[in-house]
């Protein structure tokens, strides 16, 4: 009986150590990957700044493929087209084709070039994804089930974009109240918004750095209590209305919205949801000073996996707005997760924010795209570093 | 207003009233007709309400039915069915599938009642619909209306429920449509209908709550009374609504409560007709009703017209034939002819005056014949007491000589003497005779009349206080202002004087003359007072009369001189008198005469001029 187990442990170790031989493909050169976003750049001139948090995000990675250096602060220096790649063809807003730089310093990229087409809409990505139209596309997290039971490879990031309500403490006399902003922040279901709306892709967020970043993110409840908004509530004479506004043209702040105002309402609170259309609503810090509106929603992606660093630049983005007045000076290198901790809890306790989930970074890929890592938070898409699989086998084994 | 007038106005009055009513009539049964037929018009437009309510009903039952069999929903409650179950996956169907049905409401609930997908509110995953799961046959229920909470607020729609039994565990189908301006909107109506909603989702009435097809409606306020007695007494109802003064703009609404599952009132269709097509026929015929009065007024007007100068023109005839005979024309004669009474009036009327022609010949002949009788009577009463001494004095002569009487000179001298002063008498009467025969016509001049009185009473004033006889005392009470009149100052004095003399005659024993003169606006009053003997009712009847005397010596013509002196000046006399207090005797002078002055028309005198 041992002999037996242990020829067949002999076999198994002999199979698995040579499969992923059998399997392993070695890169290519060649090739052109097909990328489509959302987003629309009007130029790429470092001088012209991007009108949306969207656009400027989506400016950014193209920079990263077109500069050599990034500085610490997030710019890029250098002569642009001594990066990776460089443009070769440009249709502002529409197009853009970039062609491997052979003379880069770390070594020319896989692929020949890299298509870049834009303002494309979710619907049309997944479809160009599922049809091998495309090679690279960012997905909605809320999409991101439904594209992988579709058949699309996707790829999910850490969850590292905050979306939390801001409330207007500037202009709005209700969202001065503590109890009022304590009632609606009681009344959130945050679970049933990670479960239905975000098809479980995301975690509820009570903290305003990540777990996997501050580690005591689990210290912030973020369980909803409906009969403690209720009391609350009740206690608030006259009974104020809130306005809750959310960007019009993001699909998933609507649904979220929506969901706020449906568990205010069980809680007895009267807020109704009312899309921004305006250029503050671009901007989520001026968002939440619009001052037809109590509350808001923010959408905030974390700078850095540092949790120090993170936190700074959420009082910053806010410092004009509900956070104003909180310390912004950099920790020191001696900050403990303590006092990172504190800062979190002196900043919630007082409602000001409130943190409702976290969403990951999702792309979908096609299945020849070989070497891909989902970038972090601050990181480039890693394009450099891709390579396609044009082998008649391509596919047939997908990198999660 | 003359006869013919009132007759006309009779007729006018008569026509009118029968057009008005006839018009009235007219008007009231062709707006009885038209509401009734504007109602049976909603009545129809109720029924076909009805009838596309009850259709889109079983329309939505159809298409919830239809999901509920798809094999998509199949799969769904086979999987929900499972324990541990992820819903999640769910959450989205609905919005998909309503779309693909054409249906605004579509929820999809678990055995348990959680609602797992919502179309109509997306972000209600997760909560109870606790309604759907309390025992009931969703499967004979058919479509019923109800109360729904969405993200956009409540509403009211046409549900369906339909059930997939996987086991033991039921998943429900929820689907709808809602009563909304499209559902109004897809209402086929009348051109001159519409329809309304009002959704009772509040206690009180909201004008936003009353929608038309094209959103919220306009002035809804005004419907407030209508839904308010639709909530009190929660059966159909109907009311008319002013737009504006004119009636044109008005509606007729039925309003039609519209009941939940639990017979609850959820809403109050509203169907209304416009009235401008009624009251424009109407007016018409108001209209052509005013000319078809107007004509038949102007010509009633013409008829009655000639009617009424047809029917009065006799009349008129008779009238003026009276009026000839009250101005003396005894022989004025009515040309009417036919056999009505008119006719047989104007018969009469010639008839008549024929006999008073007849009549007064006969009395003038009587008259004159009494006349000439109280002539003879009084000429022989006055040429009598002459004639006797003078006979007797002649015989005397006579005597005389035949007795050769030495006395005879002085008799013949006594004899003659008193001849002559018999025959003086006799030219005296007979010359009184004459001067009342030859009563002059009045000069008219200016006369104050305060200014003879005064004469006369100057005149008399030594026969007043005379020697021998009782004293009269005279008492002037002359107006200072009276006005100056126009008359004959000679005539007037002449008939003041006789009054006098006749008041001193009165009072033998002496007495009070008052004289007492006034004026009104027209004319001028003189009162002759005496506290003589008095008269008799029947003395005072014929004191006016000529050649009647209540005295001894009188000829009877003093006062009828009076009665002529003052007629002729166009003014009366009266008397009035009571035995043993006195005579009065009021005299009324017109200031000016209103004719000129003519001869007081007396028997005697034409007698005379007869003779």
């Amino acid at each position: 009986m041992s002999r037996r187990l242990a020829a067949t442990s002999l076999i198994l170790v002999v199979v698995l150590t040579a499969l992923p031989a059998r399997t392993a493909r070695r890169p290519r050169y060649g090739g052109t990957l097909r990328v489509e976003m959302s987003a629309t750049i009007a130029s790429l001139e470092p001088a012209v700044e991007a009108p949306t948090s969207e656009q400027a995000a989506a400016k950014s990675q193209i920079d990263g493929l077109l500069y050599d250096h990034r500085d610490a602060d997030g710019t890029f220096s250098g002569e642009r087209g001594n990066g990776p790649f460089r443009v070769t063809a440009w249709e502002p807003g529409k197009r853009a084709t970039l062609e491997a730089n052979n003379n880069f310093r770390e070594g020319r990229p896989f692929v020949d070039s890299i298509e870049i087409s834009m303002g494309v809409t979710t619907h049309d990505r997944l479809l160009d994804l599922q049809v091998n139209k495309a090679d690279l596309a960012e997905i909605p997290p809320q999409d991101a089930r439904s594209a992988s039971e579709r058949g699309v490879r996707v790829s999910i990031s850490k969850p590292d974009e905050l979306l939390a309500l801001v409330f207007n403490t500037a202009d709005s006399s209700t969202s001065r109240k503590a109890s009022v902003r304590e009632a609606v922040a009681r009344s959130i279901d945050r679970a049933a918004v990670v479960n239905f709306i975000l098809q479980k892709t995301g975690e509820p967020a009570g903290g305003l750095l990540p777990q996997w970043s501050s580690g005591t993110a689990f210290l912030f409840p973020t369980t909803t209590d409906p009969a403690r908004a209720k009391e609350l509530w009740s206690q608030i004479s006259p009974a104020p209305k809130l306005v809750l506004g959310y960007h019009s043209a993001d699909p998933l702040e609507q649904s979220v919205a929506e969901r706020i105002v449906v568990n205010a309402k069980e809680a007895g609170i009267s807020i109704t949801a009312q899309a921004i259309q305006n250029s503050a609503a671009n901007s989520a810090p001026v968002r939440s000073q619009a001052s037809h509106v109590d509350v808001t929603l923010l959408r905030w992606r974390m700078p850095s996996p540092r949790p120090e660093d993170a936190l700074r630049d959420i009082v910053l983005v806010l410092n004009a707005g509900p956070l104003a007045g909180v310390n912004s000076t950099p920790f020191p290198d001696s900050a403990s997760p303590q006092d990172i901790y504190n800062q979190q809890r002196a900043i919630l306790d007082k409602f000001t924010v409130v943190p409702l989930v976290w969403l990951p970074q999702v792309y979908g890929l096609s299945a020849r795209v070989r070497d891909w890592t989902v970038p972090g938070p601050g990181e480039q898409w890693p394009l450099a570093d891709v390579w396609l699989d044009t082998g008649p086998d391509a596919g047939a084994d997908k990198q999660p | 207003m003359t006869f013919r007038t009132r007759l006309f106005v009779s007729f006018m009055f008569a026509l009118l009233l029968s057009v008005a009513l006839v018009a009235a009539g007219v008007t009231i049964v062709t707006r009885r007709a038209f509401e009734e037929l504007n109602r049976e018009h909603s009545d129809a437009t109720l029924a076909q309400f009805q009838r596309e309510f009850q259709r889109r009903g079983k329309d939505v039952v159809e298409r919830v039915k239809g999901i509920a069999d798809a094999e998509a929903t199949v799969r769904m409650a086979i999987d929900l069915s499972r324990t541990n179950a992820d819903v999640s996956v769910y959450v989205n169907d609905a919005h998909g599938v309503s779309r693909s049905h054409q249906l605004d409401i579509l929820d999809f609930v678990s055995n348990d009642g959680t609602i797992i997908s919502s179309e109509e509110s997306p972000a209600r995953f997760n909560y109870k619909m606790e309604w759907v799961t309390k025992p009931e046959d969703w499967a004979s229920r058919g479509a019923f209306l109800t109360k729904l909470d969405t993200e956009s607020g409540s509403t009211l729609a046409l549900l369906s429920v339909a059930t997939v039994r996987v086991g033991d565990r039921d998943l429900y189908v929820v689907g709808g449509e809602r009563l909304d301006k499209g559902f109004l909107a897809s209402l086929v109506l009348p051109s001159n209908m519409r329809a309304l909603l009002y959704l009772n989702l509040t206690p009180e009435f909201q004008e936003t709550n009353l929608i038309d097809s094209s959103g919220p409606a306009q002035d809804a306020n005004r419907f407030e009374p209508l839904v308010e007695e639709v909530r009190t007494n929660p059966v159909e109802q109907s009311g008319e609504i002013r737009w504006s003064i004119d009636p044109a703009n008005s509606e007729m609404f039925h309003a039609v409560p519209l009941f939940g599952r639990s017979k609850e009132l959820l809403g109050t269709l509203f169907v209304g007709s416009s009235e401008r097509t009624v009251v424009t026929l109407e007016r018409r015929i108001r209209w052509l009703a005013l000319g078809v009065v107007a004509v038949g007024l102007l010509f009633g007007l013409m008829l009655s017209w000639w009617g009424a100068a047809r029917v009065t023109r006799p009349v008129q005839k008779l009238v003026e034939g009276a009026r000839e005979v009250a101005e003396g024309n005894w022989s004025a004669r009515v040309d009417v002819r036919g056999r009505d009474e008119i006719g047989q009036l104007a018969k009469s009327f010639n008839q008549m005056t024929e006999q008073l022609v007849e009549q007064r010949e006969r009395l003038v002949q009587a008259e004159r014949v009494a006349a000439w009788r109280e002539v003879a009577r009084r000429l022989a009463h006055e040429l009598k007491n002459p004639l006797f001494p003078l006979q007797t004095t002649v015989e005397n002569l006579q005597k005389a000589r035949e007795q050769n009487s030495a006395q005879f000179d002085e008799v013949f001298r006594e004899s003659t003497g008193i001849l002559i002063t018999e025959i003086e008498n006799l030219k005296a009467i007979v010359g009184r005779f004459s001067d009342f025969a030859k009563m002059p016509l009045p000069e008219l001049g200016p006369v104050n009349l305060n200014e003879i009185v005064r004469n006369v009473v100057k005149l008399f004033e030594g026969e007043f206080s005379a020697v021998g006889r009782p004293a009269i005392t005279p008492e002037l009470h002359l107006e200072e202002d009276l006005p100056t009149i126009q008359a004959d100052a000679t005539l007037l004095h002449r008939a003041i004087e006789n009054l006098v003399l006749n008041a001193m005659d009165a009072m033998p024993a002496g007495g009070v003359l008052m004289l007492r003169t006034q004026h009104s606006a027209t004319e001028v009053n003189l009162e002759i007072s005496d506290t003589g003997t008095g008269l008799t009712p029947e003395e005072t009847e014929r004191l006016f009369t000529p050649y009647y005397t209540t005295k001894q010596h009188g000829t009877g013509l003093g006062l009828a001189i009076v009665q002529a002196v003052v007629a002729d000046h166009g003014g009366r006399i009266s008397v009035e008198s009571e035995t043993g207090v006195g005579t009065s005797f009021h005299i009324e002078l017109p200031i000016k005469p209103p004719f000129k002055p003519q001869t007081f028309p007396m028997v005697f005198e034409k007698k005379e001029d007869e003779a």
